[in-house]
C-alpha cells in the first residue's frame, strides 16, 4: 500500500499521536453509530428466520418459535438451488460478456486517434441510464416483429421476425444477461481504459526492440500488469449483477415459468407475494453466507493481487 | 505487408468495430428517444416506424406537462387518442423528479464527503486495517433484497419510512464502500510532502483536508460522484419499499406507467425515460475526462 | 365524442348542459346531486373535513378528481394525496401496510379477492355501521355483492365490475364464405360455441398464424394465468377445496380444467407467455385476434368512436362458453380482480375514508365514473348502470347485454385468506406448463395441490374451514343467465 505516514519530528510525538486519534475517533463514530442504528434491522431478520410468523394468525412479536425448520425448508428446496443456480449463471456470463466487450474496446481505444472523444462520450451512455429505463426500453424493442428482429432482418440471413426473445423460456434468461451486458459493459470499459493507459511503456519499447510481436508484448508484458485491474473489474461486475434486480423484474417478473427467476426475484416473491416473511428472512440468511463466502473469496484474491502490485511498485521504485 | 499497410488495416478494423458497437449502444437509445415523439399508433407498428412522420411533443406534454385532465380547447380539436392517457399522471412527475434530485443528491454528496475524509484517515493514519476496508465492501455486496423486509419493519417502527432521511441513510450506507475506495486511490497519489507544508505553517488536520487534499484531488472526486450518482439516482428496490407517498423517486415513478387495459404507454414511459435520463447524460458528457481515473481502487500505479 | 363531453360535469355547472352536450348525456347527468349523494353529503358533514391519502393506480384515479373537488366542497372531505401504485403491486403495498399497521393511508383501492386476507390481518374496517348511518345501500349485479364482503360483513365498496365476457370476431363468423368453409370441413353449421370444446374447434378454425390472425387472446403470462383456469374449473362442476378444507386439485374436473386451459396454447400466439395486458389489448384491438374472453373494459376501448381502433364495430359479445363435463351444461365466467376501495382500520380518519368510498360508490356518481368514454378502466357493476343511458352508449347495447350475462354466472378466484399466495402458486405451476417445462395435468395438478397444503399449514387450516361455506356460497346460483 502506497501508506505514507507523516514524518514525525521529535518531541511532538505525543501531542502529535492524540491529534491523530481525535481525528480517527471523529471520522469513525459517526460511522459506527450508523451501523448501531441498523443493528436491529439484522437482529429483526433473525428473529424471523427463527419464528414462524403468519401475518394472518398473529401480531409479529408472537411468533412462533420453530428452530431451525426454516432454514431446512430453504436448503432443501429445488426452487431455491435452482434460482441460485440461475442466479450464479446470469452472474457469470453477463460478467464474462462486459469483460470481453468492455476489454476489446479498452484495447482498441487507449491510444488516441481521430474520434476517440466521441466514442468514449457514446460508449459510457448505457452506463447512465436507469435499469428500470432499460427494461422498458426491452420491453419496446423485443418483441416478434418488433423493432430489435426488424433491424436484424436488415443484415442477418433468415427470417428473424419470429425470434421470441422472451417468450421462450430457453431463450428469456440470455435476453437478460445480453442486457446487463449492455447495461455495465462502460463500467469494465472505463476500468480497463484506466488500467491500460497507466501502462508504464518502457517494458514495452523494451521488448519490441528485442524482436517481440503484438501478441507476445500483450501476452507477457500488458496482461499480467493489468492483472489485479481485471481481478477487480470482475469481481465488482460478478457481485453487482449478484443482486440485479429492476431489469429482471421490470421484464418478465422472473416468468415464463420459473425461467428468469434468480435470488433476487425469488426473496421478493417469497416475502411480498406469499407473504412469507419469516422464510424470506431465513433465505436472506442463507443467501447472505453464500455472498459472503464469496465476497471474502473475492477480498482473498484483491488482496493478494493488491500487494503483489504495490511489492512491484515498491522494488521499481527502489531501482529508480 | 508493410508497417503502413499494417497500421491501415487495423485502423480499418478500428473504426469498424467501433462502429458496430455504436449501434448496438445507440440502437436502444434512439429507440426510446424516437418512440417518446412518435403517436400511439405507431408506438407498436410492423414495419417498425423509425422516426415518426407525425412527430410531435405531445407525450412530453402528456407526462410532463402541468395539465390535470384532458383540457377542453372550445372545440377546434377533438379529443386525441392520447387525451385517453392525460391526467394519468397529474403532476407526479415533476414531484419525482425533485425528489429524486435532492434525495439522490443529498446521498451521493454527503457519501463522498465522508467517504473523501474516511480516505484521507486511511491513507495517511490508517485509521482503518486494510482487511477492515476490503470488509467495508460486503456492505455494497449484500444485495439490497435480503434487508428490505426487516428494514420495512424497523423503518416504520422509528417513523423512517417514506421519509427522504430513510432513503438518504440506506443509499449513504450502500454507496460508502465505493465513495472510500475510489476516493482513496485518488489519495494516495498526493505527496505528502504537500500535507507537510501545510502542517508546518499551522494547519490543523481539517484545514489541510479542505485547503489542500480536497482542491488535489478535485477530479477524482468529481468522478466518484458521478458514479454513486448513477447508483443512487437509479436505484429501485429501496426506492420501492421504502418510500409511500411523499418521496416516491422518477424510477418508482416510471413503473407505474405498465399499462394493463389499455396496451403499454409506450410513449408516455418513453417521454418519461427520456426525462429520467437525460440530467445523468448531461452531465455524464460535461465531465467524462475525469470519470476514466475514478475506478481503479488503487489497482493501477501511476 | 368530444373533449366537451368529458368536461361535462363543469359544463353542467355552468348550465350549458342543453347548449352543448348531447341528449345521451343529459340522461346520465339528471340532476346535480340525487337523494343518495345527498343523504351521504349530510352525514359527511358532520364528520368534520380531512385530507385522505389513498393507494390506487394513477389509470384509476384520473376518473375522481372531479368527483373529489365536488364532495370535497361539500363536505371538507378530499382525497388530499394518491399513492400511484399499479394494480399487480396494490396487494403487497397493502399487506406491507398492514404488517407495520400504519394508519399512513386511509383508503386502498384493491382487488376484492384480498379482502378476506386484509381482514385476516386486521386492516379492514367494516364499513356496515357506516352505510347504516347515512342509510346507504349498496347494489350490484346477481350475486356479486358477495364479492364485496367478508364473514358477514361489508367490506368494500366497489368501483369496477371486470368481468370476461366473450369476444368474437363478428366479420370473420358471419362472413358467408366462412361458415360454408367450416360447414363443408366440420359437416355442421358454425354456431356461437357452448362448450369450451366447441370455442376451441372454431378457433382452430380462424387460427392462420401466417396472416397474422390468432385463434385465442386470452392471457397466459405468469401473472394472469390462473384466472382463466378458473373460470374452467368451476364450468367443469369442479371447486378446489372440499369442506374439510383440503385442496382438490388432484380431481378430474381440476385436470379436465388444466387440459382445456393449456389447449389453447395451439391457437395462441407464440409469445403469449410472456405478454400480459400491455401487448395483447393492441392485438385485440388491430385485428389480430379472433376471439377471447377479455375484461370488458376493452368494449369501450374498441367501440370508443375516438379510438383509432381497427375493429370497432367488428365483435360480437356475449356469453362466454361453459362445460358438459360435470353431466350438465354450466356457464362460469370470472370477475378478476374486481377492484373495491376499503377502508384502513388503523387510520385515524376511517369514518371520513367510508363516507368518501361510499360517495363515489352511488349509483350516480359510479355511472358517470364506469361511463367515462375515455376514461374506460372502471367497468359496470351497478344493476341500474346496465340501463343507464350514458353506460350503454360507451358499452354499445350488445356489450352491456353481454356484460350482464356474464355477471349473472360470475365467480370469483379463491376467495378465502391467503388468496395471493394460493393464486401465486398455480400461475407459476400453469406458467411454467405453458412454458413447456413441466408437462401432464397429473404432475402439474398435483404439484400445485402439494405446495397449496403448505399453505394451508400455514394460513390455518381452522380459519379456511370457516371461511370455504362462504366461498362456496358466492357461486352463482343459476348455470346459463336467463
Amino acid at each position: 500500500m502506497a501508506t505514507a505516514t507523516i514524518a514525525q519530528p521529535k518531541g511532538r510525538r505525543s501531542t502529535r499521536a492524540r491529534g491523530v486519534r481525535v481525528f480517527k475517533w471523529s471520522v469513525l463514530s459517526p460511522l459506527i453509530l450508523l451501523f448501531a442504528f441498523l443493528i436491529p434491522v439484522f437482529l429483526l431478520q433473525i428473529y424471523f428466520s427463527f419464528h414462524s410468523w403468519t401475518v394472518y394468525l398473529s401480531t409479529w412479536f408472537d411468533a412462533e418459535y420453530v428452530g431451525l425448520e426454516l432454514f431446512q425448508e430453504v436448503l432443501t428446496e429445488g426452487r431455491f438451488w435452482r434460482a441460485m443456480g440461475r442466479s450464479l449463471l446470469f452472474a457469470g456470463l453477463s460478467t464474462l460478456g462486459c469483460f470481453i466487450c468492455g476489454f476489446a474496446l479498452a484495447l482498441l481505444m487507449y491510444k488516441p486517434f481521430r474520434g476517440q472523444a466521441f466514442f468514449y462520450i457514446l460508449f459510457i451512455l448505457p452506463m447512465l441510464t436507469v435499469p428500470v429505463v432499460i427494461a422498458y426500453t426491452a420491453d419496446m424493442l423485443l418483441y416478434e416483429k418488433g423493432p430489435i428482429n426488424g433491424f436484424l432482418s436488415y443484415f442477418l440471413p433468415g427470417d428473424l421476425s419470429k425470434f421470441t426473445w422472451l417468450a421462450n423460456p430457453d431463450v428469456a434468461i440470455f435476453t437478460i444477461i445480453l442486457l446487463e451486458i449492455w447495461n455495465w459493459t462502460p463500467f469494465v470499459f472505463i476500468i480497463m481504459l484506466a488500467g491500460l493507459s497507466s501502462l508504464p511503456t518502457e517494458p514495452v519499447e523494451a521488448a519490441r526492440i528485442l524482436g517481440a510481436n503484438r501478441l507476445q508484448i500483450f501476452r507477457e508484458i500488458q496482461l499480467p500488469l493489468l492483472r489485479p485491474v481485471i481481478f477487480l473489474a470482475l469481481i465488482l461486475r460478478f457481485l453487482e449483477a449478484m443482486a440485479e434486480f429492476p431489469k429482471t423484474w421490470g421484464l418478465i417478473q422472473g416468468g415464463p415459468g420459473t425461467a428468469t427467476e434468480t435470488i433476487p426475484i425469488y426473496l421478493y416473491f417469497t416475502t411480498w407475494v406469499s407473504f412469507d416473511i419469516s422464510k424470506g428472512a431465513a433465505m436472506s440468511y442463507v443467501v447472505m453466507v453464500i455472498m459472503i463466502f464469496i465476497v471474502l473469496t473475492a477480498i482473498y484474491v484483491l488482496r493478494r493481487e493488491k500487494r503483489a502490485l504495490d511489492a512491484l511498485h515498491e522494488t521499481s521504485r527502489a531501482e529508480a | 505487408m508493410n508497417r503502413v499497410q499494417k497500421a491501415r488495416l487495423f485502423t480499418i478494423f478500428r473504426y469498424a468495430m467501433l462502429f458496430i458497437w455504436s449501434v448496438i449502444v445507440a440502437f436502444p437509445i434512439f429507440w426510446i428517444v424516437s418512440t417518446s415523439f412518435k403517436p400511439d399508433w405507431e408506438w407498436h407498428a410492423w414495419p417498425p416506424v423509425y422516426w415518426s412522420q407525425e412527430a410531435s411533443w405531445a407525450n412530453y406534454r402528456a407526462v410532463w406537462g402541468r395539465t390535470q385532465s384532458p383540457r377542453a380547447t372550445s372545440g377546434e380539436k377533438v379529443a386525441t387518442e392520447t387525451a385517453r392517457y392525460e391526467s394519468h399522471s397529474a403532476n407526479k412527475p415533476w414531484q419525482a423528479l425533485w425528489n429524486s434530485l435532492y434525495i439522490a443528491i443529498t446521498a451521493t454528496a454527503l457519501s463522498v464527503a465522508f467517504g473523501a475524509i474516511l480516505a484521507y484517515g486511511v491513507s495517511r493514519y490508517r485509521i482503518l486495517s486494510e482487511i477492515r476496508m476490503f470488509q467495508l465492501l460486503v456492505l455494497r455486496m449484500i444485495p439490497p433484497i435480503v434487508v428490505a423486509a426487516p428494514l420495512t419493519l424497523y423503518y416504520s417502527a422509528i417513523h423512517l419510512m417514506d421519509t427522504a432521511l430513510g432513503l438518504i441513510i440506506v443509499y449513504f450506507i450502500t454507496t460508502l464502500p465505493y465513495s472510500v475506495w475510489m476516493t482513496k486511490s485518488f489519495v494516495d497519489e498526493v505527496p505528502v510532502e504537500i500535507e507537510q507544508a501545510a502542517e508546518i505553517l499551522g494547519a490543523t488536520k481539517w484545514q489541510a483536508i479542505r485547503e489542500v487534499i480536497f482542491p488535489l484531488i478535485r477530479s477524482g472526486i468529481v468522478a466518484t460522484f458521478l458514479f454513486i450518482l448513477i447508483l443512487t439516482w437509479s436505484e429501485y428496490l429501496l426506492s420501492l419499499m421504502l418510500s409511500k407517498v411523499d418521496v416516491v423517486t422518477l424510477p418508482v415513478q416510471l413503473a407505474k406507467y405498465e399499462g394493463s387495459d389499455e396496451g403499454r404507454v409506450y410513449g408516455h414511459q418513453a417521454a418519461l425515460a427520456v426525462g429520467i435520463t437525460l440530467p445523468l447524460m448531461i452531465i455524464g458528457i460535461f465531465i467524462r475526462k475525469h470519470l476514466v481515473r475514478g475506478f481503479t481502487f488503487g489497482m493501477v500505479k501511476r | 365524442m368530444s373533449e366537451k363531453q368529458i368536461k361535462r360535469r363543469s359544463l353542467l355547472k355552468a348550465g350549458l348542459a342543453t347548449a352543448v352536450a348531447g341528449p345521451a348525456v343529459l340522461g346520465a347527468g339528471k340532476a346535480h346531486a340525487g337523494p343518495e349523494e345527498d343523504a351521504v353529503i349530510k352525514a359527511a358533514k358532520k364528520l368534520g373535513g380531512a385530507k385522505l391519502n389513498g393507494m390506487m393506480w394513477g389509470l384509476y384515479w384520473r376518473n375522481y378528481p372531479d368527483l373529489n373537488k365536488e364532495f370535497m366542497k361539500a363536505t371538507g372531505i378530499s382525497m388530499d394525496k394518491v399513492s400511484d401504485v399499479p394494480n399487480l403491486q396494490i396487494p403487497q403495498r397493502a399487506m406491507a401496510e398492514a404488517i407495520t399497521r400504519s394508519g399512513k393511508f386511509d383508503i386502498f383501492h384493491v382487488e376484492s379477492m384480498m379482502i378476506p386476507s386484509l381482514a385476516a390481518a386486521g386492516m379492514l374496517e367494516p364499513l356496515d355501521d357506516h352505510m347504516k348511518s347515512v342509510g346507504f345501500d349498496l347494489k350490484m349485479v346477481g350475486n356479486f355483492e358477495t364479492f364485496m364482503q367478508y364473514q358477514g360483513k361489508t367490506y368494500a365498496m366497489p368501483t369496477d365490475g371486470n368481468v370476461c365476457p366473450q369476444f368474437i370476431r363478428k366479420d370473420l363468423f358471419d362472413n358467408p364464405d366462412e361458415r360454408k368453409a367450416f360447414a363443408d370441413k366440420h359437416g355442421k353449421e358454425l354456431k356461437w360455441p357452448v362448450t369450451w370444446e366447441d370455442e376451441l374447434e372454431v378457433m382452430k378454425f380462424f387460427h392462420r398464424p401466417d396472416k397474422e390472425l390468432y385463434g385465442f387472446g386470452g392471457l397466459r403470462d405468469k401473472a394472469n394465468s390462473s384466472f382463466w383456469y378458473w373460470m374452467y374449473l368451476y364450468s367443469a362442476g369442479g371447486f378446489p377445496f372440499d369442506d374439510d378444507a383440503n385442496p382438490t386439485l388432484n380431481t378430474p374436473a381440476a385436470e379436465y380444467a388444466f387440459d382445456t386451459w393449456l389447449a389453447r396454447k395451439q391457437v395462441s400466439h407464440p409469445e403469449a407467455a410472456a405478454w400480459g395486458s400491455p401487448q395483447m389489448i393492441p392485438r385485440i384491438r388491430n385485428g389480430k385476434i379472433f376471439s377471447c374472453q377479455y375484461w370488458d373494459g376493452i368494449i369501450a376501448l374498441i367501440e370508443s368512436p375516438t379510438a383509432k381502433t381497427k375493429t370497432r364495430g367488428m365483435w360480437h359479445y356475449g356469453l362466454v362458453p361453459g362445460s358438459k363435463f360435470s353431466g350438465k351444461l354450466i356457464h362460469r365466467c370470472f370477475s378478476a380482480p374486481v377492484m373495491a376501495m376499503v377502508v384502513n382500520r388503523h387510520s385515524p380518519r376511517k369514518k371520513q375514508a367510508a363516507a368518501w368510498a361510499m360517495y363515489m360508490s352511488t349509483y350516480k356518481n359510479s355511472a358517470e365514473v364506469v361511463g367515462h368514454p375515455l376514461f374506460t378502466f372502471h367497468d359496470p357493476w351497478h344493476p341500474k348502470h346496465m340501463t343507464d343511458p350514458q353506460v350503454t352508449k360507451v358499452y354499445t347495447k350488445p356489450g352491456i347485454k353481454s356484460v350482464r350475462d356474464n355477471l349473472l354466472v360470475t365467480a370469483p378466484p379463491p376467495y378465502v385468506t391467503g388468496y395471493q399466495e394460493f393464486k401465486e402458486v398455480v400461475d407459476r405451476n400453469l406458467s411454467e406448463a405453458y412454458a413447456g417445462r413441466k408437462k401432464g395435468a397429473k404432475k402439474v395438478m398435483g404439484d400445485i395441490q402439494n405446495e397449496w397444503a403448505k399453505i394451508i399449514r400455514k394460513v390455518g387450516k381452522r380459519k379456511l374451514k370457516r371461511e370455504i361455506p362462504f366461498y362456496k356460497g358466492m357461486m352463482p346460483k343459476v348455470d346459463k343467465p336467463s
